[in-house]
């Protein structure tokens, strides 16, 4: 099974990926903030973690550098949950090593169709 | 003399309860200090009063979202998200599976509100089927009909609340309720009011520019600017309509804007109709408009009256002559680097020379001009200097 890691401070929207991915299949677990994120990927590996950008105590930004730096998800694929529309910003995190950006409000089915499609094994 | 009868030597001290005879009979400075002491105490008492009151107020409020939450988060999930097809089910029948009781619940006074925000939120994070589901529920348990009630309060900051939740559930406002209101005289309700117009009106959401009287403030305009250019399927219609009719000047300077925004260059005309305006200010944001859309055919009209303008409008003119690329201004524009006495015009000026000459060009004028001048000329040529 899949792990996924979701961070996010908003409640809607963890309760809502939870149900979704845990239907089609997937682990999940949740952070409240950054800090809470970054002690989750100590206690196990994943595949995908799924980030917003504006949270307390740890931006996205640097939630996405450590994640690419720690062994439990250097290799894992980072979705960014996000409502910000500055390009620079969105460009930061592209050359930080996030995999798709995905703007609020979300479709759900288009992000579940993101999700299978990063995880799904390449040929 | 006259005595007062008020005057405390006047008082029967006799006829008085014991207290006040007490009270009385104390030195003034005492009977102040009691008085601001009384003062001082009762104020106290009522703050204290105030404070457990709304301590008391968010307990309950915070009850309540504990009670009921849980229960529509469980309803949206198994529902909505989980369920695509919720609402497609017989005409006339709920598209909503919710026993009685909780529906009624939802929408008891003490409860809607609290949904109404939960909904809101949802709104806010989905789109798609969860967006539209949501709209669909907030109609189905007749919430659009508690926003509706607060749109008729007498409270203008419960008008608000009305109209920012039904145009963030995207319910139609009729005309004759909302067109009212984007002239009222509160200027957080004539924002907001403007704003739920120009998102929910489908046909002429920018028919409120004809009947608004009241400015449009420059804050106003930042987020009538945000609301237009980020409605989807808004109708955008030629804004040259209120340049040339409408008689408040923030509408027309507000309508140029979004001109430039939109590259209406048939709206062209009707702005350079308004460089023969009283107002400086409307004048010089004109030359602005016309040089940010290049309008060439401006360009004789422009240097025609500079010489008759005030300092902005010609510093304007002298921006837009750059910005239009028209190599004949140069000469005029080299006139005015040259012998002009005022700093601004000379490094305006020097920009757009800079805009519109070659490398040879500038090095030319550069060997002909004054030590002061070829500094000017040297900053302009830094293609990090913007102005």
């Amino acid at each position: 099974m899949r792990n996924i890691l979701v961070i996010d401070d908003d409640e809607i929207i963890q309760n809502v990926l939870d149900k979704v991915l845990t239907k089609e299949g997937f682990h999940i677990e949740l952070a409240g903030n950054g800090k809470e994120g970054l002690s989750q990927i100590e206690k196990m590996a994943y595949d995908l973690v799924i980030t917003d950008l504006m949270m307390p105590y740890a931006n996205g930004f640097e939630i996405i550098s450590r994640l690419k730096k720690h062994p439990n998800t250097a290799n894992a694929a980072i979705i960014v949950i996000s409502s910000i529309t500055n390009e620079d910003s969105i460009m930061d995190g592209f050359k930080l090593g996030i995999d798709e950006y995905v703007r609020k409000p979300i479709i759900i089915g288009e992000l579940v169709m993101r999700i299978k499609k990063l995880l799904s094994p390449r040929t | 003399m006259f005595e007062s009868p008020y005057s405390f030597e006047n008082l029967d001290v006799g006829q008085n309860p014991a207290w006040l005879n007490w009270f009385l009979s104390l030195p003034l400075v005492i009977q102040i200090a009691v008085v601001s002491i009384l003062i001082s105490t009762c104020f106290i008492l009522y703050i204290q009063y105030r404070i457990w009151y709304i301590r008391f107020k968010n307990y309950i409020y915070n009850k309540r979202v504990k009670y009921i939450v849980p229960i529509l988060d469980d309803l949206i999930t198994e529902q909505i998200v989980l369920k695509s097809n919720a609402s497609q089910n017989q005409f006339g029948e709920p598209a909503f599976n919710i026993p009685n009781q909780i529906r009624a619940e939802f929408r008891s006074r003490k409860y809607r509100q609290i949904i109404i925000d939960r909904i809101i939120k949802y709104q806010a994070d989905f789109t798609g089927t969860i967006g539209t589901e949501m709209r669909n529920l907030y109609m189905e348990l007749g919430l659009d009909k508690v926003s509706f009630r607060k749109m008729k309060s007498r409270k203008w900051e419960k008008k608000i609340r009305g109209i920012r939740e039904l145009t963030n559930m995207d319910i139609l406002i009729a005309d004759v309720n909302i067109l009212p209101l984007t002239n009222n005289k509160r200027q957080e309700l004539r924002s907001e009011a403007r704003n739920a117009y120009i998102k929910l009106s489908k046909n002429e959401p920018f028919k409120f520019f004809d009947v608004t009287t009241e400015p449009l403030l420059k804050w106003d305009q930042i987020e009538l600017f945000k609301t237009i250019t980020t409605t989807e399927n808004i109708a955008i219609p030629n804004f040259a309509r209120w340049v040339t009719y409408s008689n408040n000047k923030s509408v027309v300077a507000f309508c140029m804007e979004l001109i430039v925004y939109y590259k209406q260059y048939d709206a062209a005309p009707a702005v350079v109709k308004l460089l023969e305006n009283k107002d400086h200010l409307l004048r010089a944001q004109a030359i602005n408009c016309l040089g940010k859309l290049k309008y060439e055919q401006a360009a004789p009209q422009l240097v025609h009256i500079y010489s008759n303008q005030p300092l902005n409008c010609r510093l304007e003119i002298l921006k837009a002559l750059g910005r239009m690329g028209n190599k004949e201004n140069v000469t005029f524009l080299k006139q005015e680097f040259m012998y002009s006495t005022d700093f601004d015009i000379r490094k305006n000026a020097a920009k757009s020379i800079v805009r519109n000459s070659n490398k040879q060009q500038i090095d030319l004028l550069m060997e002909s001009c004054t030590p002061e001048n070829q500094l000017i000329l040297k900053h302009n040529l830094n293609p990090l200097i913007k102005y």
